[in-house]
């Protein structure tokens, strides 16, 4: 027995050791280390964090926000969002003006900046990047389409621009003209699309239609993603798994800072120190050095370390550690007197759903059947408990809304009635004995999603709503998949009676969640719950070629009002994050709908 | 059995026995003076209580539950606290101690059945292809690393919530088998095998009528092993996210303790650590005490 308790003793004073070390570098109530400027003497340095790393910088594979802040800062894109200005307003970025468009909504014209250039590279000519052209767009769109580059984007287009679609069944031959997509010009750009398409301005501000040059598209090939070549304010100079590091673009258009413009506001952003900032043109930094640090730990330790990252969200678990109410958000003095701060309701929304077309909580047509199943959807939603996911996961600080309008779009209604998200476990009761559901003919729920240690927590809390309004336990099974991919290859193939997922919107627009229920985008689609719902999709036809009014935003409460009604969604939350930065760092950082755009405004005390 | 007396009373002395007496009597006797293994079984069959009123339903029913007490610390209403989704960690604790036994005694009670036969299939035919055939397949599972094999079983039968207890009993065996198989080498030149064999026993009885009998104190000592391998290796598992799926279990309840620990709450990591760490002390205690109390060359 002496042989086995020297070691446990020994392996306890280890451990001792190790915690008192962990509380050290965790302690946030010491000032941070001021950083050295080694690596950039006399340069102005800004540490930017992420918490997941990028695998490409190109525009056409843009879907995660981790490769679209990488592009948004190399490439430029027509049109971007003001800085400050919330909700988001777009304004011009490579284009002079908004697009012109015609009356019937079918035809958008847009002229470019004139004299902006690529950055150097030796893909062009003597190394030197030359001029941005209309054309240029015409190529980045039509990339798209072109299956060698694996797009993942094009969905934004398919089916809205003349001829678009067409010149990809015939090989995507880029000598052909699109006549939906032509550069009339070296500096105007027109689109024709078959249908209007109000949101088509809203994508030409996300990364995935920024302006890459034909000529560094070729040179590099297949490694045109760790080589991007763009005419952003920033020039990638390296990039691997662990971080990017950006220089300034010295030859970036002059655009002096418009605080007015921008959507600035004093009794908001005073404590940013932007105001120092009004007239000077962007980039204010000559180098960004953008680290991506998974480890949620790892990261807070960076962070609070003082001389390493100088931007990070809090992480769940030191959120004991950080916010001191919750209502009123408040801070402790330690991280208020060390960091700036700011709360940000993320652009998008966490739910749970059913597949309509998979008869286990769905629709098989028969009417009894249907609203038997209709009544088991609506008590399990009447059964889950928002507050308590919130709280338990989301530092309870999310916001937690009927239906699927989230709060970051103008067409949000906050008074909307509250009984889809209300906890009703006797009515839950009610509704399953009604519909004769009892312990014996409940369906298995299978809890599907990609296999985590919090998506177990989801599911074990799931189960624990579940067991409150009488579903047997030993009936509720957890369905982990590998990995993202997997899960998704399983919704996509209709094997996922009920899941849960989060999606980010691409643009502010209620269209983006809604078309989440539209009949013909049904799996493979974006339509994961295989909602099919005549009236829904002639309501959804009609409002979607409108241009933002009231009368489109009645037409989008009735849609939404209609998934509500039929239970096909337990939803939703929208996360929140708190953004923590060092007092050195002048800036308003956002990773939503802004993305990456707010860096070139980041300025960095000296 | 015949009362003996002690020179020492931690000693074992063969003086004491009779002739007659048997294997069994004089591990017996010598466990009942081996302190650390009687304190191992003792606790081991705390465990089993506390199991056994699991499978009951006397406690730990409520260990699915979820509440408004998001992690607390310890209090009168919850001993041991409660976690992230407010699940009382002693009601999950306890849970688990069931789940642990299920585990430990199918992949025990199996692997040793398993190991059992084949090792005498072996020991009995050795020279033969039949000792090749099974020498060949121990070899070929225990040189696939113990964690890949199950993650690759465990991919193959994800449906199925045995699993990890199939992908267990496919390579626990193969220790009993290899300890079997030399002792049925030595038993079967023994006189009691000939005379069976004079007499016109088959094959099978002098196998499993004659001579397997024979190795069951090697067979006890190795379900316990196989036991206390089979608890630790599940928590591994359910750590991995290769184990437990619907339950919950002290691997799971680790596993999940990981984001806790780090924002300072101590209770799941803590609970389900000591109670494995206890379970498998005891264990190993006892099942130490059982290898000297039943190895021939300590008692005859």
């Amino acid at each position: 027995m002496k042989i086995i308790i020297k070691p446990i003793i020994a392996l306890a004073l280890c451990l001792m050791l190790v915690a008192c070390n962990n509380s050290e570098s965790t302690d946030t109530t010491e000032k941070p280390a001021k950083k050295e400027n080694n690596r950039y003497p006399g340069k102005k340095v800004y540490y930017h964090s992420m918490d997941g790393t990028p695998t490409t910088a190109d525009p056409v594979r843009a879907a995660t926000v981790y490769t679209n802040f990488l592009v948004l800062n190399e490439f430029d894109t027509l049109y971007s969002y003001k800085y400050l200005k919330r909700p988001y307003e777009l304004k011009t970025n490579l284009a002079t003006a908004m697009p012109q468009v015609s009356d019937d909504g079918l035809t958008y014209t847009i002229t470019i900046k004139k004299g902006v250039k690529f950055h150097d590279n030796k893909a062009f000519e003597g190394g030197k990047g030359r001029e941005v052209l209309a054309s240029d767009f015409v190529y980045s769109l039509k990339r798209h389409f072109d299956k060698k580059f694996k797009s993942q984007g094009a969905w934004l287009f398919s089916g809205r621009i003349v001829g678009l679609d067409d010149w990809k069944k015939q090989g995507s031959d880029y000598s052909q003209t699109i006549q939906g997509l032509q550069a009339l010009d070296d500096y105007t750009i027109q689109i024709k699309l078959i249908e209007p398409y109000p949101q088509l301005i809203y994508t030409l501000a996300m990364g995935f239609t920024a302006l890459v040059p034909h000529e560094a598209v070729e040179f590099y090939g297949d490694e045109f993603g760790s080589n991007p070549v763009g005419s952003g304010p920033f020039i990638l100079q390296s990039f691997n798994q662990e971080k990017a590091i950006y220089f300034a673009n010295p030859d970036f258009r002059q655009e002096p800072l418009d605080l007015a413009f921008e959507g600035y506001e004093e009794s908001i952003h005073e404590f940013t120190g932007i105001k120092e900032l009004k007239g000077k043109s962007p980039p204010f930094i000559d180098v960004m050095e953008v680290h991506f640090i998974k480890e949620s730990s790892s990261r807070w330790n960076s962070f609070t370390k003082g001389n390493e990252i100088q931007f990070t969200t809090v992480p769940k678990e030191q959120s004991n550690s950080v916010i001191m109410t919750k209502k009123p958000l408040k801070l402790y003095p330690q991280i208020t007197d060390n960091y700036h701060h700011m709360y940000m309701v993320e652009a998008g929304f966490v739910y749970s759903g059913f597949d309509m077309i998979n008869p286990t909580f769905g629709n098989n047509g028969n009417p009894e059947h249907d609203a038997k199943n209709k009544a088991l959807r609506c008590a399990i939603r009447k059964g889950f408990n928002w507050d308590q996911r919130n709280r338990a996961f989301y530092f309870g600080l999310g916001t937690v809304f009927p239906g699927v309008i989230t709060p970051a779009v103008m067409e949000f209604d906050p008074t909307m009635s509250k009984d889809a998200i209300s906890l009703d476990i006797e009515g839950a009761k009610i509704l399953l004995k009604e519909a004769n559901w009892n312990a014996d003919n409940l369906p298995e729920l299978k809890y599907h999603t990609s296999g985590n240690v919090t998506n177990r927590l989801f599911y074990e809390q799931f189960r624990g709503f579940l067991k409150k309004i009488g579903y047997p336990v030993n009936k509720i099974k957890y369905n982990p998949y590998p990995s993202f991919g997997a899960f998704n290859k399983a919704l996509k193939n209709g094997k996922t009676p009920f899941f849960s997922l989060a999606w980010g919107l691409d643009y502010p627009d209620a269209e983006n969640t809604l078309q989440l229920f539209y009949g013909p985008n049904k799996s493979p689609g974006s339509n994961n719950f295989n909602y099919q719902n005549p009236q829904f999709d002639a309501l959804f036809e009609k409002a979607k070629i409108m241009q933002p009014s009231h009368e489109r935003t009645v037409l989008y409460q009735e849609l939404n009002q209609m998934v509500i009604d039929d239970c096909v969604v337990i939803s939703g939350l929208s996360r929140n994050k708190i953004y923590l930065w060092h007092h050195d760092v002048i800036m308003y950082p956002d990773r939503e709908i802004l993305g990456g755009f707010f860096a070139r405004y980041v300025d960095v005390k000296e | 059995m015949t009362s003996k007396t002690l020179t020492n009373a931690n000693e074992f002395d063969p003086n004491n026995f009779e002739k007659g007496d048997s294997l069994w009597d004089k591990a017996w006797y010598k466990f009942k003076r081996d302190r650390m293994g009687k304190t191992g079984a003792f606790i081991v069959l705390v465990y089993f209580i506390i199991a056994l009123g699991v499978w009951f339903g006397i406690w730990g029913g409520a260990w699915s539950d979820t509440s408004d007490d998001l992690w607390q610390g310890p209090s009168m209403q919850h001993l041991f606290g409660t976690n992230v989704i407010g699940s009382d960690v002693l009601t999950r604790v306890i849970y688990s101690t069931k789940v642990a036994f299920e585990v430990g005694f199918i992949v025990a009670v199996l692997s040793t059945v398993l190991g059992a036969i084949l090792g005498s299939l072996s020991g009995y035919f050795s020279g033969t292809w039949v000792d090749s055939v099974i020498l060949w397949l121990m070899g070929v599972l225990d040189s696939i690393p113990f964690y890949l094999f199950v993650a690759a079983v465990a991919f193959a039968l994800k449906e199925n919530p045995f699993a990890m207890h199939i992908a267990m009993i496919a390579t626990f065996w193969t220790g009993t088998a290899r300890v079997v198989r030399g002792e049925v080498i030595k038993l079967k030149g023994q006189e009691f095998v000939e005379a069976a064999k004079s007499i016109g026993v088959t094959e099978t009885n002098i196998i499993f009528k004659h001579i397997m009998p024979n190795t069951s104190h090697i067979l006890l000592v190795q379900s316990t092993i196989a036991f206390v391998a089979a608890i630790k290796s599940e928590v591994i598992l359910s750590f991995l996210g290769l184990g437990v799926k619907d339950g919950v279990s002290w691997g799971l309840m680790i596993s999940e303790s990981t984001q806790d620990v780090l924002a300072g709450h101590f209770n799941n990591f803590l609970s389900s650590s000591v109670f494995l760490f206890v379970l498998v002390i005891a264990f190993n205690m006892f099942s130490d005490s059982m290898q000297d109390a039943l190895d021939p060359k300590k008692v005859s």
